[in-house]
């Protein structure tokens, strides 16, 4: 390696070793690729499910002769079978589960012969059953007259139609859920009294009002739900076959290859609106997220309420009150290697502690009568203490930096004006450090916004039939399960039956979480280094 | 300005307010007692952990009862009942004595048909709480003591016992009274061992199901199996199930028949004792196990199992106990689990037959010749020849706990040989819990090495460029960067692994080889051709840029080595079918040319997975330490020539290495605990091997699938929380010894 010149004459710097520079700068170039890459494959995969793609008819060589399939693309891959040959494959959404079985097909490229983009197929969303993509061919009234799709005044119908019906489906699960809902426990309320304090008249009484108003309301659904599937939507899939949806299953009607780069992109906003607005569908492969939404930022929040104060209280404690000695550098190293300890292990804890003792105290005080587990099963409010715990020793140690960082001058300046050790912290040191206690408490809350194995012992569910937090007394239910976007993750990736339909949704789930936690750190970060600028200024 | 109060101010202006004192105060008290309540009630979480696991390790607990009278006389059999209040007493005649646990009260049925008869020898099937018999005539005969709870008055609780008699039948084969009796009683099948004083048979029972009434029980088959005998017959024993037949002869030969399909047949002749023959048979709770206790109380386990290389199941010696002692053993096997309660002379033991351990030691207050469990396993009752009869509470919820269960190599009951075994719920009522950790430690080491294996090259390589070489504009992006990488939600990469990048890696395996090959290869090489290159062009990339320009040079590699992978598979990984044809695919050549299995969600994608989660805690703790080296230390390197390598190799990396360390144990921990990458990128099965392309199963992992099934307060429960404290201290020390060395490279630094 030795040069005929001399190393200084090679602008001071010798090349001894530098091979090994290169080895390293790899390393960080494969890091950074390895991590650029991970977020992309997210992005790329959640924004694809959004998108809404064209639909190709092809014509594809089939076991019986010729067979036309419509249908998006998913994925191409090359399949390599057991005989050691490439095949070129395709996987299509081709929908329409009742005519196929399946909604993916898988196709050989060699076998398609034909392919072209039909501007008359539709996709149209519904309740039950998946997609459909077909041609339309009318709209057949309850009353028996029909609107074919030729005729002028088809659209404005079928607008109409589909906003008539979101309405009834509205006003059904109002009844449904609401007032059904509240009928159902208070007789279940009834009966608890009636097993307490036996039978009487006016229990009796007040049962059998409730009965007649239930025959009221059932009624009532009944005649909506006639109503609701009166109207038929026809259509017809590419190979001639029919499909009739009714009205009441009707969700979205949409012409994938008619629509303009704005119509595409109107689509796309409308469906992730539609992701983050609604209910899941479909065994949680369909529709949105909202309840995992929700469930995700009231367990995060109540989780904050709890570890902000005793996080701030304890580092105050360590960090002003306590005598410095070994023994609190011992507790200072403690607490922060908690930190690194598994997640799982806090939610073990949580189960025992906090499900079957605690719970199980609160139940034998306040719920003594009730059949079920009231507290004693998981719910939100274990779920957040549980996290508080397992993310309270990053907020310590957040805090107790920001302490740190408050220059010793301002404390000595506060005590000097006579202000007693609380007023200097109180008035001087905390408003100081607010910014870091700041970002230890996003950063907790981002730790604790993406854990999932804990949740899973501590009440975490794939599907809740109601949020924690709604318009039923008390308006805010402590002990309820709750869904969680990892869960979902979690849930759909891997419990679904049908994984294969699942996937677009898992994507978009992820993509939505990861959003969730790089904004939250982004947040810490900005805030941290707001902080820093402030004392390389302000330091005396 | 001109007040003439200036001079002395008044001294109530320095007093502090009342209030002010007050809330100080309060505050003090406030924060002192806050801070050490969340810092107590943090540390608490451990101690609730080992709280929960404490009663694994504790025995069993026997408190004895009011000593009790049965009608004199010696006892042939002791029954208790499911509850342990009503246990009763067989002498021979033809009534049978109730004693009542509670008072002491005895009542006496009478058994119809026995009188005039003269029984010669009994048996007792305790799951039935059948009494065979045996008669001077040959004859052989049962009847079944049964109880019901009555509730005679509100709140009364009464246990009333009632004798169901059956059938007499004739053996057919042999002469003479009947000197040795088993039963055993599987159900549908049941089968009668009598030995007579000429001869041996084996009836096989059944209930016949009749046109009218009750099914009947009668007789299907006799196995006449005096010729198979060599001397006489001293002892014989049936399974639970009426499967296996022992038949202990006077020379101390031990023949096994097995009855199965309308057919008894010799399948082994074995010696427990060479010499003697054993005094007791006995087998245990699920029929595959029978202890044999000898003359001056030796005692051996003999289990079924297959042994290696061969198909049959035959009994071998699993495990031997120490002697009881002299005296005349006692021994009853619980209903419940693998316990066995046995003792000679008055001693009386609770011995595990799993674990070989003593669960219970006691002195009972005369020589027993009866012993009884309980249907629960939570009272036992001892019966003196002389009338004395005793009964004890025994408390041991964990019988299969132990630290031999949890660590050590166990020889389970069917196994070919003691081995580290994870498997907690089985499907039937005689499953036994198997619950060693080994499997699940070795699994979560498997998955932090190839987690490691792969995250340490690239994180430590990255942290010493990004620290030494990287410039500053750019190190502010790349580190937060990094540190939001670490916050990535374990889930999302979990799942990344399983859906993703297992169905990818699978077939591409040679690729994935040659890339681990290529990419290092080919920066060293660039590093050394670049070094040839003329001023000009390396003047380009000065200084900590040469990573962006091997962004493009290592993509084309990584795209070439991906798409070389199958060539290289034709030429190196061949499998060939047994037909002989040749197949170039690496997931059948693995194995076929290893012997170990190749699965889809395998360790290499768990590593890999898991390398992301480590990489950002590795890289930022080691830049963090290396980028503190200080100034000095490198400005003076390089002022003595030192090239930038030389300065990196000599002086930042010895100075950081303590740093570096704990990186690598913060990084294990994080590793070793992780919990959703694994749970979704692996198959979740335990086992020990090292094997790169098999899944494993984590400590982590296991308590996420198996904590929410498992009943609280169970074995299976408290193993799962032994688990989390075996996870909770290997983190936490790792990372305190990790925080300790961190904190003294700190002060070195500051004084250098």
């Amino acid at each position: 390696m030795e040069s005929k010149t001399s190393s200084f004459a090679t602008t001071g710097r010798s090349r001894k070793g530098e091979p090994f520079v290169w080895l390293t700068a790899a390393g960080l170039a494969m890091g950074v690729v390895l991590t650029l890459g991970l977020l992309g494959l997210v992005l790329l995969k959640g924004v694809q499910t959004f998108w809404p793609a064209r639909i190709s008819v092809m014509e594809v060589e089939g076991a019986n002769g010729p067979e036309k399939v419509a249908g998006y693309i998913v994925q191409e891959r090359d399949r390599r079978d057991l005989q050691g040959v490439e095949h070129e494959e395709i996987q299509i959404f081709r929908g329409n589960r009742e005519l196929y079985g399946e909604k993916f097909a898988f196709l050989d490229r060699s076998a398609i012969r034909s392919e072209e983009l039909p501007d008359d197929l539709v996709l149209v969303e519904r309740m039950e059953g998946g997609h459909v993509i077909a041609r339309i061919k009318a709209i057949a009234w309850a009353d028996g007259t029909s609107t074919p799709v030729e005729a002028g005044d088809f659209t404005s119908r079928l607008d109409v139609l589909l906003k008539q019906t979101e309405e009834r489906r509205k006003e059904l699960r109002s009844i449904e859920k609401g007032e059904i809902g509240r009928n159902a426990r208070r007789v279940k309320e009834l009966r608890a009294q009636e097993k307490i304090e036996g039978k009487s008249a006016a229990i009796d009484a007040e049962l059998a009002k409730l009965n007649e108003e239930f025959l009221q309301l059932d009624a009532k659904r009944n005649a909506l739900r006639g109503v609701l599937s009166g109207d038929v939507f026809l259509l017809e899939a590419v190979d001639g076959r029919e499909i009739q949806i009714e009205a009441g299953e009707l969700l979205h009607v949409f012409h994938p290859n008619r629509a303009g780069l704005f119509g595409r992109v109107g689509e796309m906003i409308r469906r992730v609106w539609e992701f983050l607005s609604s209910d899941p569908r479909e065994a949680n492969t369909e529709g949105g997220v909202y309840p995992a939404i929700f469930g995700t930022v009231v367990m995060t929040l109540v989780m904050s309420i709890f570890v902000t104060p005793f996080g701030v209280v304890a580092a105050i404690y360590l960090r002003e009150y306590a005598r410095q000695g070994p023994l609190v550098r011992a507790v200072r190293i403690s607490v922060n290697n908690l930190a690194g300890v598994p997640s799982i292990v806090f939610g073990v804890f949580g189960l025992a502690f906090f499900i079957y003792f605690l719970g199980g105290v609160v139940d034998s005080w306040f719920f003594p009568n009730s059949e079920e587990p009231v507290f004693k099963s998981g719910g939100i409010l274990w779920a957040s203490l549980t996290l508080a715990l397992l993310t309270v020793p990053v907020v310590i140690v957040a805090t107790e930096e920001a302490l740190a960082a408050v220059p010793r001058g301002v404390r000595e300046a506060a005590l000097a004006c006579g202000a007693s050790k609380w007023q200097a912290i109180q008035r001087v040191v905390l408003p100081a450090s607010l910014p870091g206690i700041l970002t230890g408490v996003i950063l907790a809350m981002a730790r604790g916004a993406g854990e999932v194995a804990p949740l899973m012992l501590v009440g975490v569910v794939k599907s809740a039939p109601d949020l924690p937090i709604d318009g039923e007394l008390p308006f805010i239910h402590a002990e309820r399960q709750f869904m969680h976007l990892g869960f979902h993750i979690y849930d759909l990736g891997f419990q679904s039956p049908d994984s294969e339909a699942a996937k677009p949704m898992v994507f978009a789930t992820t993509l939505l979480l990861i959003s969730i936690v790089v904004v939250m750190n982004l947040a810490a970060i900005i805030i941290r280094n707001r902080l820093r600028k402030k004392y390389a200024t302000s330091s005396f | 300005m001109s007040s003439p109060k200036q001079q002395a101010p008044d001294p109530k202006r320095f007093e502090v307010s009342k209030g002010t004192l007050l809330l100080d105060r309060v505050m003090t008290q406030v924060i002192r007692f806050g801070g050490l309540a969340v810092i107590l009630a943090v540390f608490g979480i451990f101690l609730f952990i080992v709280k929960e696991i404490v009663p694994l390790f504790g025995g069993a607990e026997g408190k004895p009862g009011k000593i009790l009278e049965h009608a004199g006389g010696e006892p042939l059999v002791l029954g208790v009942d499911e509850w342990g209040e009503l246990p009763f007493v067989y002498g021979g005649g033809d009534r049978i004595t109730l004693v009542s646990a509670t008072d002491g009260s005895r009542t006496e049925l009478e058994v119809p048909g026995l009188k005039d008869v003269k029984v010669t020898a009994t048996a007792y099937d305790p799951v039935n709480r059948r009494v065979a018999l045996g008669l001077e005539d040959g004859r052989v005969g049962s009847f079944v003591v049964n109880y019901t709870v009555e509730f005679p008055e509100e709140g009364v609780r009464k246990v009333v016992a009632a004798i169901v008699t059956e059938p007499w039948f004739e053996p057919g084969a042999g002469s003479g009274p009947v000197t040795a009796l088993a039963y055993g009683d599987g159900g549908s099948a049941r089968v009668l061992v009598v030995a007579r004083e000429v001869g041996l048979a084996v009836v096989r029972l059944a209930q016949k199901r009749a046109l009218v009434g009750k099914p009947k029980l009668a007789v299907v088959g006799t196995d006449d199996l005096t010729a198979a005998m060599e001397g006489r017959v001293v002892r014989v024993a049936a399974s639970q199930n009426g499967q296996a037949v022992l038949v202990a002869e006077d020379s101390g030969k031990v023949r096994y028949f097995q009855s199965a399909a309308g057919k008894v047949t010799e399948v082994q002749v074995f010696e427990p004792f060479p010499g003697s023959p054993p005094l007791r048979m006995d087998f245990l709770f699920g029929g595959v196990s029978v202890a044999m206790t000898r003359e001056g109380g030796e005692q051996k386990i003999f289990s079924l199992f297959r042994p290696e290389g061969s198909g049959e199941r035959v009994f071998g010696e699993t495990k031997s106990f120490e002697p009881l002692g002299s005296g005349r053993p006692v021994f009853a096997p619980s209903l419940r689990n693998k316990t066995f309660l046995t003792g000679a002379g008055g001693a009386l033991t609770m011995r595990h037959l799993t674990s070989g351990a003593t669960r219970w030691e006691g002195t009972a207050p005369f020589e027993p010749v009866l012993a009884a469990f309980d249907g629960k396993s939570e009272h036992f009752f001892i019966a003196a020849a002389d009338g004395r009869l005793q009964g004890y509470r025994m408390e041991d919820p964990h019988p299969e706990a132990g630290w031999r269960a949890f660590f050590g190599k166990v020889w389970y009951e069917g196994g070919s040989g003691p081995v580290y075994q994870w498997q907690s719920t089985g499907g039937t009522d005689d499953f036994e819990p198997k619950l060693s950790l080994i499997p699940l430690i070795v699994g979560s080491l498997k998955g932090t090495f190839y987690a490691l294996m792969f995250s340490v090259p690239i994180a430590l390589l990255a942290a010493v460029f990004s620290a030494s070489f990287l410039p500053m504009e750019m190190k502010r992006v790349v580190k937060p960067a990094m540190e939001i990488m670490a916050s990535l939600p374990s889930v999302v990469l979990g799942f990344l692994a399983g859906i993703w990048l297992a169905p990818l890696v699978e077939d591409r395996v040679p690729s994935i080889l040659l890339l681990c090959l290529s990419l290092p290869l080919s920066a060293l090489l660039v590093g050394v051709i670049w070094c040839r290159l003329p001023m000009k062009s390396r003047r380009l990339f000065e200084g900590g840029r040469e990573w962006l320009l091997l962004l493009p040079v290592l993509g084309t590699i990584a795209a070439a080595a991906w798409a070389l992978g199958p060539v290289i598979e034709g030429m190196l990984f061949v499998y060939t079918d047994p037909s002989g044809r040749e197949i170039a695919d690496f997931r059948l050549w693995w194995p076929q040319a290893t012997g170990l299995p190749f699965d889809q969600r395998n360790s290499l994608v768990v590593g890999f997975m898991m390398g992301f989660a480590v990489i950002p805690v590795i890289f930022t703790i080691a830049e963090d330490s290396l980028s503190n080296v200080p100034k000095t230390l490198t400005a003076a390197a390089s002022a003595l020539g030192a090239s930038r390598w030389q300065v990196v190799r000599t002086i930042i990396i010895p100075v950081a290495s303590p740093g570096i360390f704990s990186a690598l144990m913060i990084g294990f921990g994080r590793a070793v605990g992780e919990t959703m990458i694994v749970v979704m990128a692996t198959g979740n099965t335990p086992v020990t091997s090292w094997n790169i392309f098999s899944g494993m199963r984590t400590l982590s992992a296991n308590i996420a699938v198996e904590l929410p099934e498992a009943a609280p307060g169970s074995t299976h429960y408290r193993t799962l929380f032994l688990g989390a404290l075996v996870l909770f201290l290997l983190t936490f020390t790792m990372n305190s010894f990790a925080e300790i060395l961190r904190q003294r490279l700190r002060e070195k630094n500051k004084i250098v």
